[in-house]
């Protein structure tokens, strides 16, 4: 759906990074591809080019090299990339002298829809995005929560086959935060969306992949489960034994030397210790390993937990601890 | 054709829910109605030609008003990313913004058309010179609209284009007022140049080519500026 190539923007500003005969890359060589009835969230830190990504894809800013196609248009093409695409720039810029339905109204004529289209679906939106009770309403009186909402349905007034949404969930309270995550969710059942996010328990809870960008490019793509093993590059798990641990930490060794047991857990008393076992080699597994060199320590196995790499860590890790 | 005309209602929308429009026009009608009236019954004249002279000097102060906030308002609150990310060609968004402050003007000056009603009623009004001042008056209109979208395209903020709006028609009303000035052989160009000298003929009652061109000719050059300070994002 979202193909993108080597796509790069820079600007005249000088800067001690990143410069290139004087130019400042605020993306550069980026490229991914989105698929259809996907959600993928677009993560970094702030100022790593998640806005200007979008801003190119939605054909605002051209990029200075590189290309993308959505849904098989390429950028230059800006007028049909603009009919395939919904926006949701950051903050849901909107027409706040206006009434809520007047606003969409206006969208509507912008998106070329005839008049009688745009009224239904300018009522479809309406309801699901729980506007209906707010349609005669000047938006300036509106909470930024139906603010947004506003924003998300002008955004799919034209029933867009892809969804750019920039920061979706910025300035909303947690109750609000929940209703545009269930939101998008839901969309994301029958449209492609693009989500970009500093929120880490956001993109967790919407997206079907994960894109991290810092300092204008690719860091890492994929699940946040992918993600976690290629960032921790070893599997682990945490235990809770009773019985002798440094037998068990020999027999362990004994068996593969790879692994490793971390003995920073301290122990909780009557004999019983919390344990880290981890190991580099893939083709171990680590809860058969602690099993079997636990019966030859003569220790008893109270707990196992297949420990992963949070999505935290790895934001961190890629991005180099910018926050 | 049809997003063009649903831009410029929305501004119109805007403009008769907002209380500036209603400022505006309040202080246009005292201004204008001071020029008019001053003449009526200070000098005892009963015709329109003084309060066509004044019109320049209060369209400098009224015009900069209703075009300041067409583009530096969507460019400071975000909008224009919205307009520029819907299948409409910048084009047609400068259009639509022209056609809304020409609408608005247009209102302003037909309300003054009672003026020469009420000329007609107490004295021998020249009503071909009449028409025709109204004619110039609505083309310099346009050129000084285009001025300022184009001042109101190049900044995010209101204010900044207010003064830059001015400060083009100021330039534009000291050039002819400085025509005495000139060396006679620079008169020609620059009468040739100032939309003062093109306006001040027409409303002697003369409806030439000449100067209804000189006006398309401005309001053009200053909607293709406007277009390029909108595309200006592109080339940054």
């Amino acid at each position: 759906m979202i193909h993108a190539e080597l796509l790069s923007r820079q600007y005249g500003i000088p800067s001690s990074k990143k410069t290139d005969n004087g130019a400042f890359y605020a993306v550069r060589d980026l490229s991914f591809h989105v698929r259809r009835g996907e959600v993928m969230g677009l993560l970094g830190p702030n100022g790593a080019g998640k806005s200007t990504t979008m801003k190119m894809l939605t054909c605002f800013l051209p990029p200075s090299s590189g290309d993308a196609t959505i849904n098989g248009v390429p950028l230059k093409d800006d007028v049909r990339i603009r009919q395939q695409l919904g926006y949701l720039p950051e903050q849901a810029p909107l027409y706040t002298d206006l009434d809520v339905h007047a606003h969409l109204a206006f969208i509507a004529s912008m998106q070329g829809l005839p008049k009688a289209t745009a009224a239904d679906r300018i009522r479809e939106m309406a309801r699901l995005c729980g506007l209906e009770s707010v349609l005669n309403r000047r938006i300036d009186e509106l909470s930024k929560g139906f603010r947004q909402r506003v924003g998300l349905a002008a955004s799919m007034l034209h029933d867009p086959v892809c969804l750019i949404l920039d920061e979706p969930t910025t300035g909303l309270d947690p109750n609000q935060i929940v209703e545009i995550r269930h939101l998008i969710r839901r969309l994301g059942e029958e449209k492609t969306v693009l989500l970009s996010s500093h929120v880490l328990s956001e993109v967790e809870a919407v997206c079907d992949r994960v894109m991290i960008i810092s300092d204008g490019q690719l860091r890492s793509i994929g699940t946040t489960d992918e993600l976690s093993r290629a960032a921790s590059g070893e599997s682990r798990l945490r235990l809770v034994l009773r019985g002798d641990v440094s037998r068990f930490t020999t027999a362990i060794r004994s068996q593969h030397s790879t692994c490793s047991v971390e003995a920073e857990v301290a122990a909780t008393g009557d004999d019983v210790y919390q344990l880290m076992l981890s190991c580099s080699d893939p083709s171990v597994h680590l809860g058969e390993l602690a099993f079997q060199a636990a019966v030859s320590a003569g220790a008893v196995l109270l707990e196992m937990q297949p420990q992963s790499t949070s999505l935290e860590d790895v934001f961190h890790q890629m991005t180099g601890g910018r926050s | 054709m049809n997003r063009v005309l649903a831009m410029m209602f929305k501004e119109w929308k805007i403009c008769i829910d907002t209380p500036l429009g209603y400022v505006i026009a309040v202080a246009f009608f005292l201004a204008s109605g001071y020029f008019f009236s001053s003449n009526l019954f200070l000098i005892g004249q009963a015709d329109m030609r003084n309060w066509f002279s004044s019109l320049p000097l209060l369209l400098m102060f009224f015009m900069p008003a209703l075009a300041m906030r067409m583009l530096a308002d969507e460019q400071r609150t975000g909008t224009f990313e919205l307009l520029a990310t819907m299948p409409l060609r910048t084009g047609e968004i400068v259009a639509g913004k022209f056609l809304a402050v020409l609408l608005q003007i247009t209102l302003l000056l037909a309300l003054t058309l009672t003026y020469p009603l009420t000329l007609a009623l107490i004295g021998d009004l020249d009503v071909g010179q009449v028409s025709v001042s109204y004619i110039a008056a609505l083309l310099m209109a346009s050129s000084y609209a285009a001025m300022c979208l184009f001042a109101s395209g190049i900044t995010r903020y209101e204010v900044v284009a207010y003064v830059v709006g001015f400060g083009l028609l100021l330039a534009m009303f000291l050039v002819s007022q400085s025509l005495p000035l000139l060396p006679p052989a620079m008169q020609d160009t620059v009468m040739l140049l100032s939309p003062l000298a093109h306006y001040e003929s027409m409303i002697r009652g003369m409806l030439a080519l000449e100067d209804v061109l000189y006006f398309l000719s401005l309001t053009g050059l200053f909607l293709i500026l406007t277009w390029f300070s909108l595309e200006r994002r592109r080339w940054m």
